[in-house]
């Protein structure tokens, strides 16, 4: 238990050290006109505004981010572990948390600002609470991890898996994607036409709440407004699933609500 | 080497969301605990959601800006079938008294 | 009164009637025979055989009187009388028709068959009328006369094949009457399956005959004489007349003969006929004395014109019939059951006959077979009389000679008539025998020296002639020592001494036969100069006979040679007085030992030197168990390994019990497939997801392919699975340089390209620039030198 709250105190620096990491290098001066772009290895460049993204050949700034991408990489992993085979649902369930911080953490490398605090207010606060509430109703917090029959079939599936692994790994390695290295300069700043003073286009950054929100609520207005119906179809359905049907039937902690 | 391991590019991006998926799989298919089960399928959402962001910060124009947006519908999706998920498993158990799905089942083996 | 060719009653020639009669009398009695009741249906079979009798009197010798007054060609010159029913068999050239002949050996044969069997019927009524089976009985026997006069009055091969078979069936029935007895049953399929053999071999004769001849009419197989084609034998092609082939002859003959060695009783065949006394006794008279088992001897006779071909058909033949008789005799010695003493008599006389025939002496072997129906017929239903007087007496086995003893004083009649059916075998002057087995000798001396037939050894005919002597005095000896066991003496049990006579209608039948046995020998007293006083009538048989059987040896085509030669008188009456003598010689031996009953001194013999002999005689020379051991004990291990292997082993475990566990395990491996676990059917999509990796792994490394018909070279391009599609640019280099970095900007050539020899160097370089993978492949392949096909 003291294990697990290390951990996740450990998550949680680092990733705020990850969310500020980014704002600490952009607060890097821009070096002189001499410093011709394209050359490996020097500090950080300037932001270059480039009309095609596939000829954006940024170098990396370092290995700081490197390092920070593969502490939040390997955090996401282990709680992604933990929850696979942990045998108490309640570890199963802070190695789950644990893995979404890592994750929103990742989140921010991607200049996904916006989603990353989504992904930690929605999945880390709401969902787990939701799994932690209903592993309290149940009452059954132990549970055998691996199934103690079926081993060859366990032994196919795991090597298809790791298989898989390899692959999709040696696959996306090889890949050369159009930007060799993360970034450091955010994307190009979206325009916003009509928010600007006097008329103009206002300049957000890229994946701010503004342009997150100029996107939500303009173009991707429908798929808000199903989503909030389905939210409500969801909560209605969860009532009505859960809800006990006879008075005595509610479980040890749970009384029951009466019809 | 050194490539890899200091010029952390997309491809890093997307190997660790795979990584992450699979191993929801692996969750989905080797526990017999439901909630187990429901955690590894939100496990899989979310490296589905880091595949869409780190392509969509690939292209980094204004378009791409849209993939943020299907990102968060995406975790909507997620929390509705997580509560409706949640409220089947409680189900089940007030007339089982048991989430394991291998027991969980009336066919004769 | 008309032509007797032309008689015909409600559409059916009249030769068909002969059989017909019995054969609708047998079908009445099987199936309403318990409705006729006792007496009736025994009174209707006797009506229906007596009728064929009359019949076959009317045509006889109405045609006879009829070619006599009309000034026609006598009748049997003419051929006899030829009426075809219908015709029964076309299947492409073949052809076979219902046809009946009448021809002087026909006449004899429906003669006595009729009449004896008109005898014989009346007997059964008294012997089987406390049989419970009655009506069966007089079925099976009718049908059994019918299937006998088919096989006589047949015209053609297959018609004599139906009647051959159908007293084969018959025999069968019959012999197995009393099948609530497992032994008479076996005795029975015993009979059936031996005559079966033959049966085999008689159509391996026809069909060689059809072969030769394309026709299995009796005229036409006689006439092919004069039939010039050109065939393949068997062993080369062979022009011209067809019966100058004597060895298509001799295969023939010896295949039929075949038939008749199971249907006769023959060595080697000849094993079923004394278990056929399981039967009831008239049936062992009437058709193990008189008629069927005569049927070979028939046969051969009819098909003279064949055997007169083939020498070596007779010399096989006679030699057969020797070791028959002789085997046959040497059997009876030791025997102590009275039908199987008459039945091994009956295979030794056979042997006779058969000999006879095989020395051309067709004449002979008929007068011989009448001769022999009549006597054998009597002893026979003598023996019947007999046991069922024992059978009255109390005896539990009616039949074993060792509990008879006296009957003399019991059963008058029956012992008067056995006592001239005994002199009658025995060959005594003035009775049937005599006339007909002299016959036989004569004819078997006659083809010795002189008369020798083309191929035979010069001293065959006198061999012939010895060994008959020898089993002549067999014959008469056992015959006489089962005479004077059953007759003399005193009684040996409670049985004997409380046996009485037979009923009438038992002894009538034994009076009558007894009269022809003891004057039938008259119609064939030999030719002799020095007695021209005798009327024709005496030489009746041999004159009667002479149109329809060959009396000539067929050398080839036109040179024929007369049978026999021509005997001296002296030579004639020299033979005929050894016969008498040697027949004398045989009852008085059996008078010496047995006249008293069973002798102290033969006892005495048999336990010391002749104990050999004596336990070889008795145990019917092995030849039941040496049957057994070659043929029947292998067949049935073959069985039985069939069994074990193909029928239990490959049907049933291999292909049944086979297919149903693949069925099975099949099944269990579908079940696992599907046994409603979610996670199995998501790792089944996970394993499958890996596949399809997997495969479209194995086709990774951009190649091509280079191929030359004649001045040109085909250019094929396959850049790699995966990194295919509208993002590769593919630049060829015909001089075979490996340096791509000019090719980033010019648009990409075609995969396939085809270009001239003349136009590239020794190798052709692929330059794939892979846009999504930022990378620039190259391949090079060498320019083939020859063509590729």
């Amino acid at each position: 238990m003291k294990f697990l709250a290390w951990l996740i105190a450990a998550a949680l620096i680092l990733g705020v050290a990850g969310i500020a990491a980014p704002s600490l290098v952009h607060a890097q001066p821009v070096p002189t006109a001499e410093r011709p772009a394209g050359q490996a290895g020097d500090g950080p460049h300037a932001i270059v505004t480039k009309t095609h993204p596939h000829d954006d050949i940024v170098e990396s700034s370092g290995k700081g981010m490197a390092l920070l991408f593969w502490i939040f990489a390997a955090a996401s992993i282990a709680g992604a572990l933990f929850v696979v085979t942990r045998r108490n649902l309640i570890a199963a369930v802070m190695g789950m948390v644990g893995s979404f911080i890592g994750i929103a953490a990742v989140y921010m490398m991607l200049y996904a600002q916006f989603l990353a605090v989504i992904q930690m207010l929605v999945y880390a606060g709401a969902i787990m609470v939701l799994f932690v509430f209903v592993i309290m109703i149940l009452n059954r917090p132990e549970d055998e991890p691996v199934a103690p029959t079926g081993r060859i079939g366990q032994a196919i599936g795991g090597v298809a898996i790791l298989y898989l692994v390899a692959r999709l790994a040696m696959i996306l390695m090889n890949v050369a994607l159009p930007n060799k290295a993360i970034a450091l300069a955010s994307p190009a700043p979206i325009m916003l036409p009509g928010w600007g003073s006097a008329g103009g286009s206002e300049a957000v950054g890229w994946g701010t709440v503004k342009a997150v929100g100029n996107d939500l609520f303009g173009p991707g207005l429908f798929p808000f407004e199903a989503i909030s119906i389905l939210l409500l179809v969801a909560v209605v359905g969860a009532i009505a699933i859960a809800r006990p049907l006879h008075p005595d039937d509610g479980t040890d902690a749970d009384p029951g609500i009466h019809p | 080497m050194n490539d890899l391991l200091f010029d952390v590019g997309y491809g890093h991006f997307l190997v660790l969301a795979a990584v992450l998926f699979l191993i929801g799989v692996a969750g989905v298919l080797i526990r017999r605990n439901a909630l187990i089960i429901l955690m590894s399928v939100e496990l899989m959402l979310n490296a589905a959601n880091m595949t869409l962001l780190t392509f969509s910060r690939m292209w980094g124009d204004e378009g791409a800006l849209s993939a943020h947006t299907f990102a968060l519908i995406v975790i909507g999706v997620a929390a509705a079938e997580a509560s409706v998920g949640l409220a089947i498993v409680v189900a089940v158990f007030r007339g089982r008294r048991n989430v394991d799905v291998d027991k969980l089942t009336t066919l004769r083996h | 009164m008309s032509d007797p060719q032309t008689w015909s009653f409600a559409g059916l020639p009249a030769l068909l009637w002969i059989p017909l009669l019995p054969l609708l009398a047998s079908a009445i009695n099987l199936i309403f025979g318990k409705r006729i009741g006792k007496p009736g249906a025994g009174v209707l079979a006797v009506l229906a055989v007596a009728g064929a009798c009359v019949l076959a009197g009317v045509e006889v010798f109405g045609g006879l009187f009829y070619h006599a007054t009309k000034e026609a060609p006598p009748l049997w010159q003419a051929g006899g009388i030829t009426q075809t029913a219908w015709s029964w068999l076309e299947v492409g050239g073949f052809k076979a028709e219902l046809a009946f002949r009448l021809d002087s050996l026909s006449a004899v044969m429906i003669l006595i068959i009729t009449f004896v069997g008109t005898w014989i019927h009346i007997y059964s009524m008294g012997y089987m009328a406390h049989d419970k089976g009655y009506h069966r009985y007089f079925g099976y026997l009718n049908l059994f006369t019918g299937s006998m006069l088919i096989l006589v009055l047949a015209a053609n091969l297959p018609v004599m094949f139906i009647g051959w078979e159908g007293v084969g069936l018959c025999s069968f029935l019959l012999i197995g009457f009393w099948y609530e007895n497992d032994a008479y049953a076996y005795a029975g399929r015993k009979a059936f399956v031996v005559n079966r053999i033959g049966d085999f071999m008689f159509l391996l004769g026809m069909f060689l005959l059809y072969w030769a001849v394309k026709s299995l009419d009796f005229n036409d197989i006689k006439n092919a004489a004069n039939i010039t084609v050109l065939h393949d034998s068997v062993w080369g092609p062979h022009n011209s007349h067809v019966w100058a082939d004597e060895r298509l002859a001799a295969a023939a003959g010896i295949c039929l003969f075949g038939g008749a060695c199971g249907k006769s009783a023959q060595l080697p065949l000849f094993v079923w006929l004394p278990d056929a006394m399981a039967g009831p006794t008239p049936v062992s008279a009437l058709i193990h004395a008189a008629t069927m088992v005569t049927a070979g001897v028939y046969m051969v006779c009819r098909l003279s014109f064949l055997y007169s071909i083939s020498t070596t058909a007779m010399i096989v033949i006679s030699t057969v019939g020797l070791l028959t008789a002789l085997v046959a005799a040497f059997i009876a010695f030791a025997q102590t059951d009275l039908k199987k003493v008459l039945a091994y008599s009956t295979v030794s006389q056979l042997g006779f006959m058969f000999v006879a025939a095989g020395t051309g002496n067709y004449t002979a072997a008929v007068f011989h077979l009448g001769t022999h129906a009549f006597f054998k017929a009597c002893l026979f239903l003598g023996a019947g009389s007999v046991m069922h007087g024992m059978e009255h007496g109390g005896s539990t086995t009616p039949g074993d000679i060792t509990t008879m003893g006296g009957l003399r004083k019991h059963m008058p009649i029956t012992r008067a008539t056995f006592l001239i059916s005994c002199l009658a075998i025995s060959g005594i002057f003035p009775f049937a025998g005599f006339f007909s087995k002299d016959e036989i000798l004569g004819g078997a001396w006659a083809v010795a020296g002189h008369g020798t037939p083309p191929g035979w050894p010069q001293f065959y005919g006198y061999l012939l002639w010895g060994g008959l002597l020898i089993a002549a005095l067999g014959t008469a000896f056992y015959m006489w020592r089962l005479y004077f066991l059953v007759f003399s003496g005193n009684e040996r049990s409670e049985a004997a001494k409380h046996a009485h006579e037979s009923p009438l209608s038992m002894t009538s039948a034994l009076a009558i036969l007894a009269l022809f046995a003891t004057i039938i020998g008259f119609i064939g007293v030999p030719h002799l100069e020095a007695l021209h006083g005798i009327p024709s009538a005496f030489h009746a048989l041999s004159n009667w006979l002479a149109p329809a059987v060959q009396h000539a040896w067929i050398v080839d085509a036109t040179h024929t040679l007369p049978i026999g030669g021509e005997g001296s008188d002296s030579m004639t009456i020299t033979l005929m007085v050894i016969a008498l003598a040697v027949g004398a010689f045989g009852i008085v031996l059996a008078w010496a030992l047995y006249g008293r009953g069973p002798s102290a001194r033969v006892a005495h013999w048999v336990e010391g030197p002749l104990a050999g002999p004596y336990e070889a005689s008795k145990n019917k020379l092995w030849f039941d168990e040496l049957y057994d051991a070659t043929i029947v004990r292998p067949f049935k291990m073959i069985a039985r390994g069939l069994f074990e292997i193909a029928d239990r082993f490959v049907i049933d475990t291999v292909a049944v019990n086979g297919a149903a566990f693949v069925v099975s395990l099949f099944s269990r491996l579908s079940r696992w497939v599907q046994n409603g676990q979610v996670q199995r059917y998501l790792s089944g999509l996970v394993v499958g997801a890996a596949a399809v990796f997997l495969v479209t792994d194995c086709h990774r490394h951009p190649a091509f392919s280079i191929s030359r018909q004649g001045e040109e070279l085909r250019l094929h391009a396959e850049p790699g699975a995966g990194i295919v599609g509208p993002n590769v640019k593919l630049h060829w280099h015909l001089d075979g340089s490996t340096d791509c970095s000019a090719d980033k900007d010019k648009p990409s050539d075609p995969p396939d390209l085809t270009v001239r020899r003349g136009d590239v160097g020794g190798r052709v370089a692929l330059c794939i620039d892979d846009a999504i993978g930022r990378k620039m492949n190259v391949v090079t392949a060498e320019v083939p030198t020859e063509e590729t096909p």
